[in-house]
């Protein structure tokens, strides 16, 4: 298969990339196919993104391009997905704390490197998270926070899923603008970051799925 | 002998302004550029009160600066909650059952497109009435009246006569409520501003200047944080740069504007710029360089020829942009960093911008005192023979240790004095 689609979107081709999509619908080609050619796409700006040669931008464009084939390809294809997800994670803003840009930026990153993403939104109650490790049984859970009293609701995060017998089963990561090994420490969680990319890395690491 | 609140207060705008000029001061200044709920915490009051309360914010923020050890008086970003209360406000939220947040949490906005992709244009062509008409209604429940007035150009109602048109349109029970709305609104921000005059006339007895007066941001934040969020601004820079770039110079008009009428009104020869959309991540540099950098050069430059001192508070990692950074006019500005590679920035503008920061919220709500004055000793052995301010990282996090926030001028005290 070409890399002409995957060139499109990588580009920011939006016009490009839908009549590339078109084209290969038309010639015959395999719905299936032309999405995951997509998918390699999110890939390839995710890299750029660690190298710091993408950024939020081009994720959030990328991303838009994304949903604009899976709409167009949708009707075409039969039966679910049958690729095989490398892990579970359970991400949200915790409580008190509203913001969401970082959260969906690696809900977003996370989702095109073939997580199973379960995004429990903002302002989400400790009993929320402890809720979803139970019945999700992820393998990593994610606090995300821009704010310094989510240092204290990341913490209750924490403690809460130990409370619950919960905390061998799982690694959390912890994310935002404002923190940092201190935070870390601080929180009992095992690893931070403050962008999509440290969060992939950290996942990739606990769920043995590194590329 | 005590020195008059005159001299002292003489004495510390000279520090200040000896700093920003890179002259270096006899004593380090220890300024936050803004306070939250940090001084109402202290005092066991809950945020939701602390939003409807003006008089005990400022009281508490005055005892604050006293206890602290603060150069100048800092202004309390705590927004008043009666003020978005009267009419309604949807993109703002704060502690209380009215605000829609926990008792214990700051105000917070929602982002939004409150202007969508396809009627940027339209807002380009008459951002009066599309303010009016169209963003007013969706700012607050009370203001949706004004959606179904079918603004005409003013002018048409240039005459007594035709004025009863006017007063139809002005009829209509939605639109009565927005009118009320209106009233409401002066009548809760008279409350505030009148607490507010009470604490710096207090402070200025006492000899402290106020830090700053009101805030305006960057053009491209106000397009981006209020007009279209970060999701349609960054739609825009793809599909219809052209089209963002037109509204971005339509709001640096007003911004420009906004500079010269808060300065008559407030006589604060400082101006404080919040900004967002710039930092690292959120762009590249050549985005910055296109759509952000040259609405925020002129922002600066437009403050400094009508001699107003700017405070750009460049929140979240700016270490990519220095370069364009250097480009400022030196010893001029009052650069407030939140993340910042401090050796790069030294190297890149230490002769162009006095530092004003950043000691890490981590630090003043999970460390020790002694890490707090390890972090300023450092500050102080790279900038403190230029130009440097001591504060966190924009503000006093409302959950900073108390010691660690005394911390910051016994430090000053063992490491800051020539």
């Amino acid at each position: 298969m070409s890399k002409e689609l995957t060139n499109a979107i990588v580009g920011m081709d939006e016009a490009e990339a839908m009549r590339l999509v078109d084209e290969m619908l038309d010639a015959g080609a395999d719905p299936a196919d032309v999405l995951e050619e997509a998918k390699a796409a999110m890939t390839v700006l995710g890299e750029k993104f660690e190298c710091e040669e993408a950024f939020i931008p081009e994720l959030i464009m990328g991303g838009e391009i994304m949903k604009g084939i899976a709409d167009e390809l949708k009707p075409h294809i039969t039966g679910g997905s049958t690729a095989q997800k490398r892990g579970t994670v359970v991400l949200g803003t915790v409580a008190g704390d509203i913001h969401d840009i970082g959260k969906d930026v690696v809900v977003l990153m996370l989702d095109v490197n073939g997580y199973d993403v379960h995004d429990l939104g903002i302002d989400v109650p400790v009993e929320q998270f402890v809720e979803a490790v139970k019945e999700l049984k992820p393998q990593v859970v994610g606090l995300s926070g821009l704010l310094t009293l989510a240092f204290d609701s990341m913490k209750a995060t924490i403690d809460g899923i130990a409370a619950a017998g919960l905390r061998d089963q799982v690694k959390v990561m912890i994310g935002g603008s404002p923190v940092d090994e201190q935070v870390c420490a601080y929180t009992g969680a095992d690893g931070w970051g403050r962008d999509a990319a440290a969060a992939v890395r950290m996942v990739a690491e606990w769920t043995g799925s590194a590329a | 002998m005590t020195a008059a609140p005159e001299e002292l207060y003489a004495e510390r705008e000279r520090r200040f302004n000896d700093a920003v000029a890179l002259k270096g001061t006899d004593v380090i200044p220890v300024m936050p550029l803004t306070v939250h709920n940090f001084p109402t915490r202290l005092k066991g009051i809950s945020n939701k009160v602390a939003g409807y309360d003006h008089e005990a914010r400022w009281q508490a923020t005055k005892e604050a600066t006293l206890r602290f050890g603060w150069n100048f008086a800092p202004t309390n970003d705590v927004l008043a909650s009666d003020f978005f209360a009267s009419f309604g406000s949807k993109q703002m939220m704060w502690a209380g059952e009215e605000g829609g947040l926990a008792d214990d949490a700051p105000h917070q906005w929602v982002e939004d497109e409150y202007v969508k992709a396809d009627e940027l244009e339209e807002f380009i062509a008459d951002p009066n009435g599309f303010t009016f008409t169209r963003i007013f209604p969706r700012m607050g429940s009370r203001l949706e009246g004004l959606g179904q007035v079918p603004l005409p150009p003013l002018y048409w109602f240039s005459n007594a006569y035709y004025l009863q048109v006017l007063g139809n349109m002005l009829g209509i029970p939605p639109v009565r409520e927005a009118l009320r709305a209106f009233l409401d609104m002066a009548d809760a921000q008279a409350k505030t501003n009148a607490a507010n005059a009470r604490y710096l006339q207090e402070m200025k007895d006492l000899g402290y200047p106020p830090t700053w007066a009101a805030a305006i941001m960057p053009a491209f934040d106000v397009c981006s944080d209020t007009l279209r969020s970060l999701r349609g601004s960054t739609l825009d820079m793809f599909r219809q740069p052209d089209t963002l770039l037109k509204a971005i110079d339509v709001m640096q008009e007003a911004t420009l504007g906004l500079v010269h009428a808060a300065f008559a009104v407030t006589g604060v020869p400082r101006q404080f710029i919040p900004m967002h959309k710039g930092a690292a991540g959120f762009m590249s540099n050549e985005q910055y360089a296109r759509f952000y950098w040259p609405t925020f050069k002129a922002l600066i430059e437009e403050c400094i020829a009508a001699g107003i001192t700017p405070v750009p508070l460049f929140e979240g990692d700016y270490t990519p942009r220095l370069e364009f950074l250097a480009e400022l006019p030196p010893g001029k500005v009052a650069a407030h960093f939140d993340r910042v590679d401090r050796k790069k920035f030294k190297e890149v503008c230490g002769d162009v911008l006095c530092f004003w920061g950043n000691v890490p919220a981590s630090l003043l709500v999970t460390g020790t005192p002694q890490q707090v004055k390890d972090d300023v000793k450092e500050l102080i052995d790279l900038f403190g023979e230029t130009g440097l301010i001591i504060d966190g990282p924009g503000t006093i996090p409302d959950q900073a240790k108390p010691e660690n926030v005394e911390a910051l001028a016994e430090a000053v005290e063992e490491y800051g004095r020539r």
